[in-house]
């Protein structure tokens, strides 16, 4: 019994991480129907900035913030080329945050080494439930939270996120009463690159990020978004929770090589299964 | 038949070329991935280009190919021959099989899907003794028809030639055949396509595992020519390679596979030679390599989204027929 508390917990510790990262994929797919492949990337980069603004001895949560705030210039960054240009079609955009994560790749060996990096974060461990629990991974999980709420409020209750809503029901309609759509665009990008670089702060101290993380991360986030149908935050939570947990559980009583082809297997089952909701959407 | 004649021409003068490298080159290594590269990129062209679909995970089909000569060989004893023949039906069979549920998923969606089937291979492969498990599987025998049984590496480069040129010669015969038009339309628009009284699903799963049959000939050459399989033998950059490659080349092009293909390749061999220079930093290699990747994507999906050959065909035909102005508007 105790056991299985112990990898529910831990499993919606890591779970809350993907979600992190799938909601940048939603927040840039609601509103430009582009997937960004950069996302996984954007965390890699926050994590890395983190860790060389906290040896510069800049203290604990402002080094973290410059660091979460670089990354949001750096997904604005990746909007700017995605689709700076006009009539790029979302496909294209896709391969072409492909090709902007390996040049991401290549900044990271060139400016912090190809070993994997972990700044410092919380080190001691809590008992919840009557198991050790790392305090990082609750505090991943509260920050998880609070950024989901925010989103929510920022989406429902203020101006400009009504107008990125509005941008992303109906393109035409929201020009049409003013609002600047490519704007909107590049908006949408720049939260996914602060939300990517939160992901890649909270991440990094419990496991560390290298240059080559960017695709098992981008992988958990996309599929916990595909629970969200890429437009949903809450049930992308949702999703990045079950997948988290679903994970965890495999490793503890199967195989902890399978982990992965766990999330994957769900994602891939979700996606066909929801497909014939997927189609009048992608047909725009 | 004049509009066609330069390009006659270059073919010509490529497949020449083509032929007589192999025997002017030392080390046959790097023609042999380029020729096997232009085979998957091929494919996947007529994929991405014809039927408008992305898969992130061809070198899946790679991989079943590879499986298919390494285990028919030394675990079954099957002939040579017989498992060359076999393993593009093998990796169609199985893109069929895993197509139908797949292939329900358009854009994004499928380009992600594609990316995980790569991925659960590698574990099947890293997790079944029977397709290599930790070690791999080594020991292949080289390859033969009857009693004659190829020795060095020369066979193999006219090996992998032939193969381009049976695959070549098939994509132009279907481009051109009912079924080729068809999935033209599927790339157009679906809706349309179906109403036209074309079979939407069925003609993307056969897109899709004919694209597969071609990347599981060149897992098989590849393997004849290494003679090792490992679940390392296929990593998901090489699949993301042969997008690259397929995009600057050109999509929907007969030529794109290839000219994409011996692009990259020959530009990424230059960088390797520039980087393995001494004096230079051990991460310059990667570097350089991920911000080539990173920039020929960008670069070519930005100022010339249809690729080279059919951006260097439109410019050939607007340069010829500008005494006519707007006849081909």
């Amino acid at each position: 019994m105790n056991e299985l508390i112990t990898y529910l917990v831990s499993g919606v510790a890591l779970g809350s991480s993907f979600a992190l990262i799938g909601s940048g994929f939603v927040v840039v797919h609601r509103v430009t129907r582009v997937v960004n492949f950069a996302q996984g990337s954007l965390a890699i980069i926050g994590s890395m900035l983190s860790s060389s603004l906290l040896a510069r001895h800049l203290p604990h949560f402002a080094g973290e913030a410059v660091a979460v705030a670089l990354s949001g210039l750096v997904g604005l960054l990746v909007g700017l080329v995605a689709i700076g240009k006009r009539g790029t079609h979302p496909l294209n955009s896709l391969i072409i945050t492909l090709g902007l994560s390996f040049l991401a790749a290549a900044v990271v060996i060139l400016v912090w080494g190809q070993d994997p990096v972990s700044p410092p974060g919380l080190t001691g461990h809590t008992r919840l439930f009557g198991a050790e629990v790392e305090q990082q991974r609750l505090l991943v999980l509260g920050l998880t939270l609070l950024a989901f709420a925010g989103l929510a409020v920022f989406f429902s209750r203020t101006y400009l996120g009504k107008a990125l809503t509005a941008s992303a029901s109906n393109p035409y309609a929201a020009r049409l009463v003013g609002i600047d759509v490519r704007r909107m665009g590049l908006l949408a990008f720049a939260i996914s690159g602060v939300l990517g670089g939160l992901a890649g702060v909270l991440i990094a101290p419990s496991n560390a990020l290298s240059f080559y993380s960017d695709l098992p991360l981008a992988l958990s986030g996309f599929a916990a978004a595909v629970f969200g149908g890429l437009v949903s935050p809450l049930r992308t939570l949702a999703g990045g929770l079950g997948l988290g947990v679903a994970g965890e559980l495999t490793a503890g009583y199967l195989n902890g090589s399978y982990q992965t082809e766990v999330a994957l297997l769900l994602m891939l089952v979700i996606m066909i299964a929801r497909s014939s909701s997927f189609v009048p959407e992608e047909a725009k | 038949m004049i509009r066609n004649r330069p390009r006659a021409v270059a073919i010509l003068v490529a497949a020449v070329a083509a032929c007589v490298a192999p025997l002017l080159l030392s080390d046959l290594t790097f023609f042999v991935q380029t020729v096997q590269a232009a085979i998957v990129v091929t494919g996947l062209a007529l994929l991405m280009g014809y039927a408008g679909q992305a898969s992130l995970g061809q070198g899946a089909f790679v991989a079943v190919g590879a499986l298919t000569v390494a285990v028919g060989t030394t675990h079954w004893g099957l002939p040579p021959l017989l498992v060359l023949l076999l393993a593009p039906a093998v990796a169609a069979a199985f893109a069929a099989v895993v197509g139908i549920p797949l292939l329900r998923l358009q854009g994004h969606y499928l380009a992600f899907g594609t990316l995980a089937l790569l991925l659960m291979v590698q574990t099947a492969m890293s997790s079944f003794d029977l397709l290599g498990g930790a070690y791999g599987i080594s020991g292949i025998p080289a390859f033969g028809v009857g009693s004659w049984v190829a020795v060095g590496q020369l066979p193999y480069a006219y090996l992998a030639l032939g193969c381009l040129g049976a695959v070549l010669l098939l994509s132009a015969r279907i481009a051109d055949s009912r079924f080729g038009r068809s999935m033209r339309a599927l790339a157009g628009s679906e809706t349309a396509a179906e109403s036209a009284g074309v079979p939407v699903q069925r003609s993307k799963v056969a897109v899709f595992a004919l694209s597969a049959s071609y990347a599981g000939l060149a897992g098989a050459v590849g393997t004849f020519f290494t003679p090792y399989v490992s679940q390392d033998s296929f990593p998901a950059t090489a699949s993301f390679t042969y997008v690259i490659m397929a995009v600057v080349g050109g999509l929907g092009t007969m030529w794109g596979g290839v000219v994409g293909a011996v692009m990259v390749s020959a530009l990424l061999q230059v960088l390797n030679t520039v980087s393995s220079q001494p004096g230079l930093p051990p991460t310059a290699a990667p570097i350089m390599q991920y911000a080539t990747y990173g920039a020929l994507l960008v670069l070519a999906l930005l100022f010339m989204p249809r690729g080279i050959v059919p951006t260097l065909d439109s410019g050939l035909g607007r340069l010829r027929t500008r005494p006519q102005v707007g006849a081909r508007a």
